[in-house]
């Protein structure tokens, strides 16, 4: 068989002499970050570094006996899951109000937006005060609402992650063609049927991508878990921090502590990698 | 029947898609909306569906308003001109999506889609994604989906539009014929004369949102009642002289602009023309004039050949006349050549005469039949 052999040219050689740059780049730490959970304590901070050692679970029986890191991990999904839930359920509805019948006329998607445009910082506290207070009503010990509660968490996250996710599925949205629904609500179905059967199915890659989002958001978050909680509702973020003790920081339960962490994040994306890529809608009307 | 009553359709503050429509859809009628791109069309059917609310005015149906009632109750069926297809479901399903509305059992809905399918000749796509069809090919599911269940007006917005020109002619004798067995109510939207003619048992021409005229194809093709209808029914397109009208020793002629020429009014004509003196338009369609390479009898108006374009049948040949330009059929084996000169059977008795857009007379009957 004839093969048509590729001639190494100038171009291609730096282009892919780029692209190892960058991937050694972007996938050092993370490798750097896996050899060290494995290493054992007298290896880890070893100058020159040793690649070649015997590997040992040693780091990981720590983060998670000592640690209590299957709790943090619990706490991390609890949340990240819930506010995802509630961000997807409320911003889909939204962003297909905003997409449809442009409620609002702009104003109210704008406000939206202009909520993000504040640092986490600055409203760090008074949430803080507030979760403080709530916490000491009835209200707040039902809803597991206070400090160091879950819902604290859970609300926030919903608050930070809902503009962003309306302003991403509002273009989902609108690129699904009013028509459809116009010939699906002719062929006999209801507005609530409609949206059901057509117009959700078709946005599922849109949600899909913004579901991702808002879960990374979550898992990784760090700033609101830290001053929000301490022992019960800890998540992953801090609890890595919990190694940076008296003693100085335990560098080897801190990378395998980070590897737990960062895995699941992994699985998901490469999961629902399928639902990513846009082009569900291609073919529905005329282009 | 379904009636329009004064329907007015504005889409924010400046743009008036539909302005003071009244229109009457007949049961069993075929009605066919017909013009120029932005004239309306699809906010009509639109509006008939409800799936666009009218601003003002009232639509009918059997004599009781339908605006309030949602797309849903209404029991029609509309195939959109964009397609409109659901593209995250099969061919299959896509047909099968009104059937399903209707709780039908699955061999009932197994047999209407290949039913369907088949006399659309799309039997071989039903397991594909509407996104690896061809452009015909969604088109037909989406005429399909629209003709699949019994409905009591079918609203098709350009059905067959984008179809290669054979299976074009094959489905506008499929639709019509669907019309006819099955006594079905439709309001077909199209902006090809040819079908418009073909396929309307009455034909509505709308402008900028305003009806031009309703009529037979009969009607609007031989008694247009303005300018603009006559140049946009009918294939080739009328031509248009501007003349002069000129008195001399008692009778009436017309002078073609940019010519010397005079062409006679016959008394009769002179008569029903009120002794007005200000312009005329003449318009002439192909079919009412023939060209002659000599001057006889009856070819007395020379002219300058311009263009002649071949359609196979015959052909169509473009002559200067003065500062206009007349088409007119001839056949396949005339074919003069571009500045020959040939002569005209103009005569003002046999084509229409327009006065300020409107149609003050119309020949009783085509020379050529």
């Amino acid at each position: 068989m004839y093969q048509q052999q590729k001639r190494a040219t100038p171009f291609g050689v730096l282009r892919y002499g780029l692209v190892l740059v960058v991937l050694l780049w972007t996938t050092f730490p993370i490798a750097w970050m896996i050899i060290t959970s494995f290493k054992p304590a007298d290896d880890v901070m070893r100058m020159p570094p040793v690649f070649v050692f015997k590997p040992t679970f040693d780091n990981y029986v720590y983060a998670i006996e000592k640690a209590n890191f299957a709790l943090f991990i619990r706490n991390t999904v609890f949340v990240a899951v819930a506010s995802t839930v509630l961000v997807i359920a409320l911003g889909t509805l939204a962003a297909y109000s905003f997409a449809r019948y442009n409620t609002g006329e702009g104003h109210i998607l704008f406000f939206i937006l202009t909520t993000k445009m504040f640092p986490a910082i600055a409203v760090v506290l008074p949430y803080f005060i507030i979760f403080r207070e709530i916490g000491k009503t009835s209200v707040g010990q039902a809803l597991a609402v206070g400090l160091d509660r879950p819902g604290a968490l859970i609300i926030s996250y919903t608050m930070f992650n809902l503009p962003f996710a309306i302003w991403l599925l509002v273009s989902f949205f609108q690129d699904i063609s009013r028509e459809l629904e116009d010939s699906a609500r002719l062929d006999g179905y209801s507005r609530l049927q409609v949206l059901a059967k057509v117009v959700f199915p078709l946005a599922t890659p849109g949600i899909a991508v913004t579901a991702v989002f808002c879960l990374i958001f979550s898992w990784n978050e760090f700033l609101f878990a830290y001053i929000l909680t301490r022992d019960a509702a800890r998540t992953i973020t801090v609890g890595v921090e919990s190694f940076f003790t008296l003693r100085g920081i335990l560098w080897g339960p801190v990378a395998a502590a980070a590897t737990i962490s960062v895995l699941p994040m992994i699985i998901f994306v490469l999961l629902l990698q399928r639902y990513m890529v846009r082009g569900l809608t291609f073919g529905a009307v005329r282009g | 029947m379904i009636e329009l009553r004064n329907v007015t359709k504005r889409f924010g503050l400046t743009t008036l898609a539909v302005r003071n429509l009244s229109l009457e859809i007949r049961d069993q009628e075929l009605l066919v909306i017909y013009g120029p791109a932005g004239a309306g069309k699809t906010t009509t059917l639109r509006l008939i569906a409800g799936v666009t609310k009218p601003t003002t005015g009232d639509i009918l149906q059997d004599d009781e308003s339908i605006v309030d009632v949602a797309p849903e109750n209404r029991n029609m069926a509309m195939a959109f001109e964009n397609y409109a297809l659901y593209s995250h479901i099969r061919v299959y399903d896509n047909l099968a999506f009104p059937l399903r509305a209707r709780g039908l059992s699955k061999q009932e809905i197994d047999q209407q889609v290949h039913r369907i399918a088949h006399m659309l000749q799309i039997d071989e796509l039903l397991d594909r994604r509407p996104g690896f069809l061809s452009g015909g090919q969604r088109q037909r599911v989406a005429l399909g989906r629209a003709i699949i269940r019994p409905a009591s007006i079918y609203l098709l917005d350009e059905p067959i539009g984008h179809l290669d020109a054979k299976l074009r002619n094959r489905m506008r004798g499929e639709l019509k014929a669907m019309a006819d067995e099955q006594h079905s109510t439709m309001a077909l939207v199209t902006t090809s004369s040819r079908e418009a003619l073909a396929l309307g048992d009455r034909i509505v021409i709308l402008r900028s949102g305003v009806i031009e005229q309703i009529g037979t194809p009969e009607e609007v093709y031989r008694q247009p009642q303005n300018a603009f209808v006559a140049a946009f029914v009918g294939e080739p397109p009328m031509s248009f002289l501007d003349t002069e009208p000129i008195q001399e020793e008692g009778h009436l002629y017309l002078r073609p602009q940019g010519t010397v020429l005079q062409l006679p009014v016959s008394p009769q004509l002179a008569q029903s023309l009120d002794g007005d003196t200000t312009r005329y338009r003449l318009g002439v369609r192909a079919s009412e004039i023939t060209v002659s390479s000599q001057q006889d009898e009856e070819h007395q108006t020379p002219g300058e050949v311009y263009v002649v374009e071949h359609l196979g049948y015959c052909n169509v040949v473009s002559v200067k006349v003065g500062d206009g330009l007349l088409r007119a059929l001839v056949g396949s084996n005339v074919r003069p050549s571009p500045k020959e000169n040939v002569w005209l059977s103009l005569d003002c008795d046999h084509v229409h005469l327009f006065h300020n857009g409107k149609a003050v007379f119309h020949p009783s009957r085509l020379r050529n039949g």
